[in-house]
């Protein structure tokens, strides 16, 4: 491999340098190469938003996203949106729903969730419906998940 | 699911861009947001051996209310809450674009350009090989028109009907230089499922421009699909126009999702100019674009009920339209 396959980005704050070969996704290079493992792998193809991550601030497939492209940007997953001891506010609101049931789409959710209360602190309900219309849970707990949202709004705000 | 090998390249000007695709015609694809492309490199759909990713082409970004470049993400469209009062068509075609995570990468150009789509192309290898593959992907028959010796996979994209209304032009720039076409110009009807556009080798499609008219039209984009979020369009029915009181200045009908390329339906709307829009002209309108176009059993729809359908959505699009905010 050589020096141009060097690929340096930030991740959750911390500058990486990794090798990466051009047709590896950002999915693969977290889990895989960087054993990052709360991001996950559901349908590959970008319809269930379990592999959401932050790419300068900004909710992003990450099974969709060329790993090369994120060179020089910021990324952050779940490990990253949560604080070092405890539950960020969504989190702490999951969890005191209920809103997770197998908890396979939590992480997606939990990230896209957090990137909507950075960009709009009070959401209404129809707005959470929407910004999470892109990330499926197959328990079908959407109502949980969508009172848990609403919660950590009112919390943060 | 893995990607096959490819050379990655990232051109930083249009000039760039252009010298790499003239190079390597028939050999790559472009890059834009990714999110039609790498789903279909992963099912091992058509994959080339260089990719061009356009993301760094500075020229490409941005919007204003009459041009929108290619690369400029949906999203920021979405988010753009002044563009969407003077575009409330375009604003209702970009909002029903896939999902919101979809739009936060996909491209003004990606969705112009996005693959045509079929129930038989859209599959794993395994899933196509176990049919002997088709015409669009490795394969020499058409498993939807079996005696076809064209494709028939359907245009799928939602922004195209909803800038044909608006008299949009594209700005291409190829290897003699850069020219403006009518965005119908750009899909071509001798085409197929396969081959869709005018585009030649080196060609790059760099911005949309919208006339001084467009913004404050009163339009509408009506989308038919299975799922309220993520569905590709199995029917998509634009209307634009512009009232004198009660009287036609203008309108304007295009219809996506349902046949190989987008279509308007000026032989049918111009006549209309200058005279009421009365139920009767509505639905002697609806009925001859539902007579007139011919979907095939290629989605998750049967295109008898997608073609029954045509009508009502032409029907609930210019109803709205003309309850929609004055031009």
């Amino acid at each position: 491999m050589s020096s141009r396959d060097l690929l340096s980005f930030r991740l959750n704050g911390h500058p990486v340098d990794v090798p990466c070969p051009s047709p590896r996704v950002l999915l693969d290079l977290l889990r895989e190469d960087l054993r990052l493992t709360g991001t996950k792998r559901g349908c590959d193809l970008g319809t269930c938003g379990c592999c959401t991550v932050l790419v300068d601030g900004r909710p992003t497939l990450s099974c969709l996203t060329l790993a090369r492209l994120v060179d020089g940007r910021s990324v952050e997953t779940i490990e990253g949106v949560s604080p070092p001891r405890g539950l960020n506010p969504v989190q702490a609101a999951f969890v005191a729903h209920g809103a997770t049931q197998c908890g396979f789409c939590t992480p997606g959710f939990v990230v896209t969730a957090t990137a909507l209360l950075r960009s709009n602190p009070r959401p209404s309900r129809a707005e959470i419906e929407r910004a999470i219309s892109g990330n499926l849970c197959r328990c079908t707990g959407y109502l949980k998940i969508i009172e848990a949202i609403e919660s950590a709004a009112r919390t943060e705000g | 699911m893995h990607l096959d090998p490819f050379e990655l390249h990232r051109p930083t000007t249009v000039d760039e861009v252009v010298r790499l695709a003239t190079e390597l015609a028939g050999r790559f694809d472009y890059l834009a947001g990714g999110t039609d492309l790498l789903p279909n490199y992963k099912m091992h759909l058509n994959a080339k051996p260089h990719l061009v990713a356009l993301e760094d082409v500075g020229e490409l970004r941005g919007h204003s209310e009459t041009r929108l470049g290619a690369m400029e993400r949906l999203a920021d469209l979405e988010a753009d809450r002044a563009f969407g009062r003077v575009h409330p068509g375009l604003s209702d075609a970009i909002g029903e674009v896939a999902t919101p995570l979809v739009r936060s990468s996909g491209t003004v150009g990606g969705n112009l350009l996005v693959d045509t789509r079929c129930f038989f192309f859209n599959q794993s290898y395994f899933w196509r090989s176990s049919l002997g593959f088709c015409l669009k992907a490795d394969g020499d028959r058409c498993h939807v028109v079996p005696q076809a010796e064209r494709c028939y996979a359907t245009f799928s994209g939602d922004l195209a009907p909803a800038l044909l209304v608006l008299d949009a032009e594209v700005e291409v720039a190829g290897p003699t230089g850069r020219r403006r076409l009518p965005l119908g110009a750009l899909y071509d009807p001798a085409g197929d499922g396969i081959r869709r556009t005018r585009l030649a080798p080196g060609d790059l499609l760099v911005a949309v421009h919208l006339p001084p008219g467009a913004p404050g039209r009163r339009a509408r984009y009506k989308k038919l699909r299975v799922r309220p979020s993520y569905d590709f369009p199995e029917l998509g029915v634009a209307v634009a126009g512009a009232w004198d009181s009660d009287r036609v200045r203008s309108l304007r009908l295009a219809v996506g999702g349902v046949e190989t390329l987008p279509r308007r339906f000026d032989d049918l709307t111009d006549p209309l100019v200058g005279a009421p829009l009365t139920p009767e002209t509505v639905n002697r309108l609806a009925d001859e674009v539902q007579r007139r176009v011919r979907p095939v059993h290629n989605t998750f729809l049967p295109p008898d009920y997608r073609r029954r359908m045509v009508g009502v959505y032409v029907r609930r699009a210019l109803a709205e339209a003309r309850e929609g905010s004055a031009g």
